[in-house]
């Protein structure tokens, strides 16, 4: 069996909303029932069938081919199997998974991965704003699982988040890791202002030097850190290698809140 | 007293008598081998029996940077006890005073399973509300800060409930020190056995013991039988010739890696044959009905 494939036709005159075609929605349905979905967010009704050219049985596997940043919570919700995109992924990617794979070859919108409780994005271009933060009506930001983001995060990455891994290739945007609760985000280049903003507990993990950092962070050195090396161990052995080393400068904050997180600046 | 023989030594025809047991396995990694044995060596004294230690235990192996978790060298360590309330105790208590304290040392689960015992649960509040929790791939592992840093320790680690404690073999010789040698190649060709430790002190007794004894009180006692001073006085297992007796006691996680340990050690204590010096293997047991796990010495060879 191959994989259930969803090819945009041609760009799309509204945003799509994706969320319908996640695997254990699509796993029994039959391809008519599949076409029949709607999709659209407009008054203009619009199905799978009228936008996506659609082959393949497989709905463990669910791929979508050509798609753009109007197209919208690609596998918001999903519990299970993976999503491969070939193409852009609007907002909302991911938002609220629990568990699966999500691969996205281009760049995602706002809020991927918002409120997530498990599961991985692996988004290889830039992602918008506020990634693994709050998704709407949740008060808490990604609960677990990993994002990873090869390209650029935008502001506000990882707002409120609670527990999970957010892994940034390129440079994050201003408040990365705001009013963050727990959790890790680790920014392999440069970082926005004011990052760790409202940090209560949760570590970021900076390969470079922030340009600025908030008054209301503390100083403690530079020292071991044998987190650092079971984190390097862990992410090399599942195909996300970097070199994070065992030292590192601990700035603890935000003293303006609880002030247990931690910036570790690598030495 | 015995019909078989290998390389001349004879093996007795008797089974050892081994025990039900829970038992864990952890990992203790630091800046060096030389460090990671220190604390695991502290970890492991004072554990050859359950009689008194309250937990037998011991280094099953060294471990590569390649093999842990913080790429670091590390030593896979044993504990055993008679059920899970003692273990629980008795991996608190020692991985606490023992790993926690030793520089640079970090403590890792080595064992899966459903039901979990607490590692890092419990030390880590000795962080005083300064324990960090981290989730990493699944596994929740706590940061504890410490005079040289942080202290590292994953949160729980699995056990069994299907070890076994117990397994033995006794080496009769001519001369203490054949028996001596022949008891220290039983114990390295052990190490190399998975699952499988020997508690004793350089994993040899000299101090067989049997249920019971004259004194009230006394659960157990010296193994008479067994004593060469007291050839002429007691019910005597042993010839007139042998002048020395060591036991090699043996605990496994499985009844498997037991067999595995006792074969390679009757293996290695017949490797110079009788020209060196020893007389006979046999093993210890309580006539069978004590201890459910039955290993013959025959069937150990086969």
């Amino acid at each position: 069996m191959s994989a259930l494939t969803f090819e945009l036709r041609s760009a799309p005159d509204q945003r799509l909303d994706l969320g319908p075609l996640l695997p254990e929605r699509l796993d029994g349905l039959k391809p008519k029932e599949i076409e029949a979905l709607a999709i659209g967010t407009t008054r203009v009704p619009l199905s799978v069938g009228d936008g996506f050219k659609v082959t393949g049985t497989d709905a463990s596997e669910v791929r979508f081919a050509g798609t753009d940043a109007r197209c919208d919570k690609i596998g918001a919700g999903m519990t299970k199997g993976a999503i491969v995109v070939d193409g852009d992924a609007g907002a909302y990617l991911g938002a609220g998974m629990k568990k699966g794979k999500i691969e996205v070859s281009g760049s995602a919108g706002v809020l991927a991965g918002a409120s997530m409780a498990g599961g991985s994005i692996a988004i290889a271009g830039d992602a918008g704003e506020r990634a693994g933060g709050i998704h709407v009506g949740e008060t808490l930001g990604m609960r677990g699982g990993v994002i990873t983001i090869g390209g650029n995060a935008g502001s506000l990455l990882g707002e409120r988040m609670r527990r999970g891994l957010v892994i940034v290739g390129g440079d994050a945007g201003d408040y990365a890791g705001g009013r963050m609760v727990a959790g890790t985000i680790l920014i392999k280049r440069r970082v926005g202002a004011n990052a760790g903003f409202g940090l209560r507990r949760g570590t970021l993990i900076l390969v470079e030097p922030p340009k600025d950092i908030l008054p209301t962070f503390g100083d403690c050195g530079v020292l071991e850190f044998d987190y650092l090396r079971l984190l390097e161990h862990w992410l090399r052995a599942n195909d996300k290698p970097v070199n994070l080393g065992g030292r590192a400068r601990r700035l603890m904050g935000d003293m303006s809140v609880l002030g247990k997180g931690e910036m570790l600046i690598l030495a | 007293m015995s019909q078989l023989s290998l390389k001349g030594v004879a093996i007795v025809e008797t089974f050892a008598e081994a025990f039900p047991m829970v038992g864990t396995r952890i990992v203790i990694t630091a800046p060096s081998l030389e460090w990671a044995l220190i604390a695991a060596r502290t970890m492991t004294g004072f554990a050859t029996s359950v009689i008194a230690c309250g937990a037998e235990a011991g280094i099953e192996r060294t471990l590569t940077c390649d093999e842990t978790l913080d790429g670091r060298p590390g030593v896979a360590v044993l504990l055993f006890t008679m059920d899970t309330d003692k273990l629980q105790r008795q991996l608190r208590n020692r991985v606490g005073q023992c790993v926690l304290t030793s520089p640079g040392s970090a403590c890792f689960a080595g064992l899966e399973g459903e039901k979990k015992l607490k590692l890092g649960a419990s030390l880590r509040f000795f962080g005083d509300g300064w324990q960090v929790s981290k989730m990493i791939g699944g596994r929740r592992f706590w940061r504890i800060p410490v005079m040289d840093g942080e202290f590292l320790c994953e949160a729980t680690t699995g056990f069994t409930k299907k070890a076994v404690g117990g397994g033995n073999l006794l080496v009769l010789g001519k001369s203490h020190a054949a028996v001596l040698a022949a008891c220290e190649r039983a114990v390295k060709a052990i190490d190399e056995i998975e699952g499988a430790i020997t508690p004793f002190p350089g994993g040899i007794v000299r101090s067989g013991s049997k249920v019971g004894s004259k004194y009230k009180g006394q659960i157990a006692s010296t193994n008479d039988a067994y004593c060469p001073t007291l050839k002429a006085a007691v019910n005597t297992e042993l010839p007139l010739g042998v002048e020395a007796v060591m036991e090699i006691v043996i605990d496994g996680l499985t009844e498997d890696s037991v067999a595995k340990a006792m074969h390679a050690g009757v293996h290695a204590i017949v490797e110079g044959g009788a020209e060196a010096g020893v007389t006979h293997i046999t093993a210890g047991n309580y006539g069978g009905n004590l201890g459910p796990h039955h290993f013959h010495l025959k069937e150990i060879l086969a």
